[in-house]
């Protein structure tokens, strides 16, 4: 039997946080600014996540969402500001000493909108087997099967991952990362390639999850499945809430600044009149 | 006319000049006058442009000073000159498109700045993905990744621009059709 350091628990909900928030933050972001030559791609952000919090990070397209998401992967290293994970500031040199490298890299997976950019392993097994094979861990095909399993691909495991649709694919990169279970899953955008039926799916597998989840996408109604926490990015790049998802949800003075709603003309019962709301898109 | 399509033309010129000219010692000079064009940039102009063309001419080189070798010829001048044309073109075409708007350069011609922006949203697409890419193997690598690793993600990465770059060829050429760019 292989010795997991963490399951899905069928039916559970974790979008409410498990444990108190409080204490030790796991990640801590502060004052990140980030330029690309004289673009502003982020502006002075900074939050703490909590261990086993599900945080949903939203905002409109070059908000700077996946930049965001890779700084906290380490691998765009901000222009100003400090990023401590689980109390190591993480940098260029600070993850050059090998055992940190080793540690962060096991323990913070993320999770590419781009699912094809994950993927170059011949099979979809070695796909899943990379993670566990270079750390060495005991057990790797039973592995493998457990986590191929869970996300629904083990009838794929000898087709080249290149064959799949999108939304395999997608699945295939998060059995890949959940093979090294990690402690912080960061996932940029991973609705974006899935059906609505895989997309349900995967609100459930999340939710039964207990892992620490930072999660983007701009479909505001998906938004509260995903998380109890909100992270927003403003069109100026800026952290412009951090709250409960559900106040954000009535404020739509907000929502409008942030562009996660728009305005336009339409009937009600025959009555035409303009207001802000939100439609659910992919 | 503006700024942008006088370099253009001085740049086309000097694309002219280039192949034209064969001694090595005016192409040197000529790469000097770039570099000096370049200014404070003139160093990683120079990096830039050597890199580019590393790999092609090392290839072409060797195979030439083989041949000269086999039939018993001195292979300097012919090297000298292949390596110094090449550096001058590639170091005179960065330096161009770093120094001009190319929209506004081809303005003249709607045709042209079409295709222009076609190429140039590709290319930032593809720069993106390429990064992309980079970073995926980078994110998922505990350790140092294997040569094997790296040609595997290498492969993956180039059948995977083949196959959107024939998928966009497509779409563009579709979307053109539609909007009467082309009369076939």
């Amino acid at each position: 039997m292989t010795e997991l350091r963490y399951r899905v628990v069928k039916g559970a909900d974790t979008t409410t946080p498990p444990f108190a928030i409080g204490g030790k933050a796991l990640i801590e972001a502060t004052g990140i600014s980030h330029r690309f030559g004289s673009k502003e791609i982020l502006t002075d952000i900074g939050f703490q996540i909590h261990p086993g919090e599900k945080v949903v990070l939203l905002g409109c397209n070059g908000s700077g969402k996946s930049t965001l998401l890779k700084i906290l992967d380490g691998l765009i290293i901000p222009s100003a500001g400090r990023y401590t994970y689980d109390g190591e500031t993480i940098t260029p040199a600070s993850l050059k000493e090998a055992e940190l490298h080793r540690r962060f890299r096991g323990e913070v997976a993320l999770l590419f909108q781009n699912p094809d950019a994950m993927l170059f392993n011949p099979t979809v097994f070695d796909e899943i087997a990379f993670g566990p094979r270079q750390l060495g861990l005991a057990d790797v095909e039973g592995r493998v099967r457990h986590w191929a399993e869970q996300v629904g691909v083990a009838a794929h495991l000898q087709r080249p991952p290149f064959s799949l649709s999108g939304g395999e694919k997608q699945k295939v990169c998060l059995a890949a990362l959940l093979a090294l279970e990690p402690k912080v899953l960061l996932l940029d955008e991973p609705t974006a390639a899935l059906d609505p039926r895989s997309t349900g799916w995967l609100v459930d597998f999340l939710s039964g999850l207990g892992v620490t989840i930072l999660i983007t996408t701009h479909n505001l109604s998906l938004a509260p499945e995903l998380g109890s926490r909100a992270l927003v990015l403003g069109e100026d790049h800026r952290l412009i809430y951090d709250g409960e998802i559900q106040g954000l949800l009535g404020d739509m003075r907000l929502l409008a600044a942030a562009n996660l709603v728009h305005t336009h003309r339409h009937r009600h019962g025959g009555v035409e009149h303009r207001h802000s709301h939100v439609h659910d898109w992919q | 006319m503006n700024r942008d399509r006088l370099l253009l033309y001085l740049y086309l010129a000097g694309i002219l000049a280039a192949t034209l000219v064969h001694d090595p010692v005016w192409l040197g000079a000529g790469l000097v006058l770039v570099l000096l064009l370049a200014g404070r940039d003139a160093w990683r102009l120079l990096r830039r442009a050597l890199l580019a063309i590393l790999a092609f001419n090392t290839l072409i080189s060797l195979g030439y000073a083989l041949m000269a070798w086999w039939q018993e010829l001195s292979p300097w001048l012919t090297l000298a000159r292949l390596n110094l044309r090449v550096l001058l073109l590639t170091s005179l075409t960065f330096l161009f498109i770093a120094r001009a708007n190319l929209f506004r350069a081809l303005d003249f011609s709607k045709g042209l700045t079409y295709v222009l922006g076609l190429a140039y949203s590709q290319a930032l697409t593809f720069r993106r993905a390429h990064e992309d890419f980079r970073l995926a193997l980078a994110s998922r690598s505990l350790r140092r990744p294997r040569l094997m690793d790296r040609y595997r993600a290498s492969a993956a990465a180039a059948s995977w621009f083949l196959e959107k770059s024939l998928h966009a060829a497509t779409q563009s050429a579709q979307a053109l059709r539609s909007r009467g760019f082309f009369h076939d």
